[in-house]
């Protein structure tokens, strides 16, 4: 029973972030400094709706990377981080309102106040929850991040009531801050800055300190430190970035409302982290990253996208326990030529893409067909009337129309497993 | 003091009205708290056996509300009530198949975050086929009839009947549990897992039984209570923070803890609902209410608004005096 409290504490598999080669970080370095190129660069070429997607983009980044300290690397899982968000976002927000309107400081360095907000809610929430570890401080964590959800709709003075908090982003330093380029280079900014503080904390004596806390907490206990404040300290700089993220979201939109304490915003955090892969740094952020611009770009076409995250996220749990980023350690482990390991990814893509597309056009077909609008024109006693998907007709009662994504689904099944079945057999061949 | 007391009544009424919240506060709580527990139970069996907090848990509990409410138009009430709970335990069944024991290699809190991921699909599939909003599940016209006369106002005897068929499981679990071999295998699954399968039991079909089970019994709490309270999309979320509440004051593993603590928040929450005091009320008594007045934010909240934060802080409460729960082991 005692063993099994403490099993968060483990390992979720293979820890990619300590061995890192010392040949590698010279291509890195250079991939690191293209994508800052090419991030500086983004706001040149992309439409003012793509640059707003970017921003959300890169606070969802920063967000699941803060998150990523306490669950990648402290092996602490917390379900409630969209407490800490908030709380940055509307002490960011009280900070430009003050001084009637004016701002506490120059607006480029307002994100602070959700950095102090997240800290002190961050250092109370820590404390309690890092008094249990495993699976009761995932509980802790979600049942405090309620707590505030309950309360924030009764403190209108705090948290503004239904219609929240709004604001205005003041110039300052000779720029308006009136357009989206603007804010995404100060969002920029704050994030490249925050990332490469959260990196350098991974560097630092608290950093390594923090895989100790995930690998065997009992031992450090032997060997002197103080657990618990050490888990505290993790929980409040986890929390401080998370409200630094929750601060640029602030000031983005220039307002927020209570339901940023909602459940959905912990959970996004989440399944964004664990889709990235939480074992290797920047894995959480590239999630974080595919995620909000998928969800993006997919807004316009589907109201299932909710549906296909949490689809993404037991898939890659599933198959793929190490996440997306999981995929740069398994190609370098992997002692096969590079052909030979394309073939797979290929064949393993080709699968992928065949179930998605079935489970895509299930619930593309369901969706519609469960939608009152059509519902409301179905005649008792009449065949359903065909329906419009991918620039097609359907009938529901036809068989062709359930046999497609079926017979998609059981090819890209079959070319999933037969894929798998070789890559096995290879390495077993190798092996012997 | 208390919500219905009147302005100039006489003591006597007064008296009358305390005694009448008081019974029926006790009444409501406890039918409440029997049903976290048919909850919160089979969370804590779950989670002492594999030891896998099952996040999913209480979306058993929605799905069995949905099914049988989809049951009950076609098959009748009963039936539903009935057939429901099994279809249930079955999906339980294959959750823990085809999904927990694939992962349970990567580790705890791998199969954790994979109930999270089916919880939030479920949430959504549920959207998807009934729409993001409250369906209209009822309680049957002939159960709609008061059981007794209570201070004047009748009570539902569809309420009842909710607290005799938790009460019903809990009996039967127990003796189950207590009393057959069936019982005393699992029992032996859950305290030492390994000796068991040395000894020649087939601990896996147990794990996948209980989780059957224990998903079933959520469901049979969802189809009961998703009559008698609103049936809808968010309903899995809400009871889940709750019933995590209860397994952390009452110790997670433990059905002693679970039931107490059930009962316990189930009457903490009923009592507060009727409340209607403020912070600031209670400080006028010793001549601090103007001030607390002018600082206003939580203390001129009514406890009765602040009703679903109370178990919140309770929790924090036992965090700070008992960490381990009230019949929690030690870490």
């Amino acid at each position: 029973m005692t063993t099994m409290n403490n099993s968060l504490d483990k390992p979720v598999a293979a820890p990619v972030l300590a061995a890192k080669p010392a040949g590698a970080p010279m291509l890195a370095k250079i991939l690191l400094a293209a994508l800052l190129l090419l991030l500086l660069a983004m706001p040149g070429f992309l439409s003012t709706s793509l640059v707003n997607a970017a921003i959300q983009m890169l606070i969802m980044a920063l967000f699941a990377s803060a998150f990523n300290v306490l669950a990648g690397q402290g092996g602490m899982l917390s379900f409630g981080h969209a407490a800490y968000f908030g709380i940055g976002a509307f002490a960011t927000l009280h900070a430009m309102n003050a001084v009637s309107g004016q701002g506490l400081l120059p607006t480029p360095l307002l994100p602070v106040f959700g950095a102090i907000g997240g800290a002190i809610t961050g250092l109370v929430a820590g404390w309690f929850s890092s008094k249990r570890s495993g699976v009761y401080f995932s509980m802790i964590t979600l049942a405090l991040a309620e707590l505030l959800h309950a309360l924030a709709p009764h403190l209108k003075s705090v948290f503004g009531g239904e219609s929240g908090v709004p604001s205005m982003r003041m110039p300052a330093w000779g720029f308006t801050f009136g357009t989206p380029v603007e804010v995404y280079y100060l969002t920029l900014a704050w994030v490249v800055a925050s990332l490469a503080l959260l990196f350098f904390f991974t560097r630092t004596p608290l950093g390594r300190l923090t895989l100790g806390l995930r690998e065997n907490a009992h031992r450090l206990k032997f060997l002197g430190y103080n657990v618990h404040m050490a888990r505290v300290m993790v929980f409040v700089i986890s929390a401080t970035f998370t409200g630094i993220a929750g601060g640029l979201l602030a000031m983005s939109n220039e307002a927020a409302n209570y339901s940023v304490f909602e459940v959905r915003l912990s959970s996004e955090v989440v399944l964004n982290s664990y889709i990235g892969g939480v074992g290797v740094f920047f894995g959480p952020a590239l999630g974080a990253a595919v995620m909000t611009f998928f969800g993006y770009a997919v807004s316009d076409l589907t109201r299932s996208w909710l549906l296909y995250q949490g689809i993404i996220f037991v898939a890659v749990m599933m198959f793929m326990p190490n996440g997306l980023s999981g995929i740069v350690a398994w190609w370098r482990a992997s002692k096969f030529t590079g052909a030979t390991k394309l073939g797979y990814v290929l064949a393993w893509s080709v699968g992928t893409l065949l179930c998605a597309a079935g489970v895509v056009f299930i619930v593309e077909l369901l969706q519609r067909m469960l939608s009152d609008d059509y519902q409301f024109q179905l005649v008792q006693g009449q065949p359903w009337p065909a329906l419009n998907l991918f620039g097609q007709a359907w009938l529901p009662g036809a068989v062709v129309t359930w046999l497609l994504p079926v017979a998609l689904l059981a090819i890209g099944g079959v070319v999933l497993k037969l894929t798998s079945a070789r890559w096995q057999a290879l390495n077993d061949g190798e092996a012997q | 003091m208390v919500a219905m007391c009147g302005k100039g009544s006489s003591s006597r009424t007064f008296w009358n009205k305390l005694m009448e919240f008081f019974t029926v506060s006790l009444l409501n709580g406890t039918i409440y708290g029997l049903l976290l527990f048919m909850v919160s139970a089979g969370l804590t069996l779950i989670f002492g056996m594999m030891g896998v907090l099952n996040f999913a848990h209480t979306s058993f509990y929605m799905i069995g509300a949905y099914l049988a409410y989809s049951l009950q138009k076609v098959i009748g009430f009963w039936p539903a009530i009935i057939i429901a709970p099994i279809i249930v335990g079955f999906l339980g069944v294959i959750v823990e198949r085809f999904f927990l024991r694939r992962v349970h290699k990567y580790g705890h809190a791998h199969e954790l975050l994979v109930t999270f991921g089916l919880s939030f699909i479920i949430a959504e599939l549920i959207k998807l086929f009934f729409g993001n909003y409250p369906v209209n599940y009822q309680v049957p016209s002939s159960l709609n009839f008061a059981a007794f006369q209570l201070f004047g106002t009748d009570y539902p005897f569809y309420r009842l009947m909710m607290g005799v068929i938790s009460l019903l499981m809990f009996g039967l679990i127990f003796l189950l549990l207590s009393r057959t071999r069936v019982g005393i295998v699992v029992r032996s699954a859950i305290y030492r897992p390994k000796m068991a399968e040395a000894l020649g039991h087939n601990v896996p079909l147990v794990f996948m039984g209980v989780f059957g089970v224990g998903a079933g019994l959520a469901g049979l709490a969802g189809a009961v209570a998703g009559a008698f309270y609103t049936t809808n999309p968010n309903m899995a979320l809400e009871l889940g923070v709750l019933v995590f509440v209860v397994v952390v004051i009452g110790g997670l593993g433990s059905l002693e803890g679970a039931m107490v603590s059930s009962i316990l928040i189930g009457l903490i929450s009923s009592f507060a609902v009727g409340i209607d005091l403020s912070a600031a009320d209670v400080l006028g008594y010793v001549g601090a209410g103007e001030w607390a007045q002018q600082v206003g934010g939580l203390l001129t909240l009514k406890i009765s608004s602040l009703a679903a934060t109370i178990p919140f802080a309770l929790m924090l409460l036992v965090l700070l005096v008992r960490p381990s729960g009230l019949m929690g082991e030690k870490e």
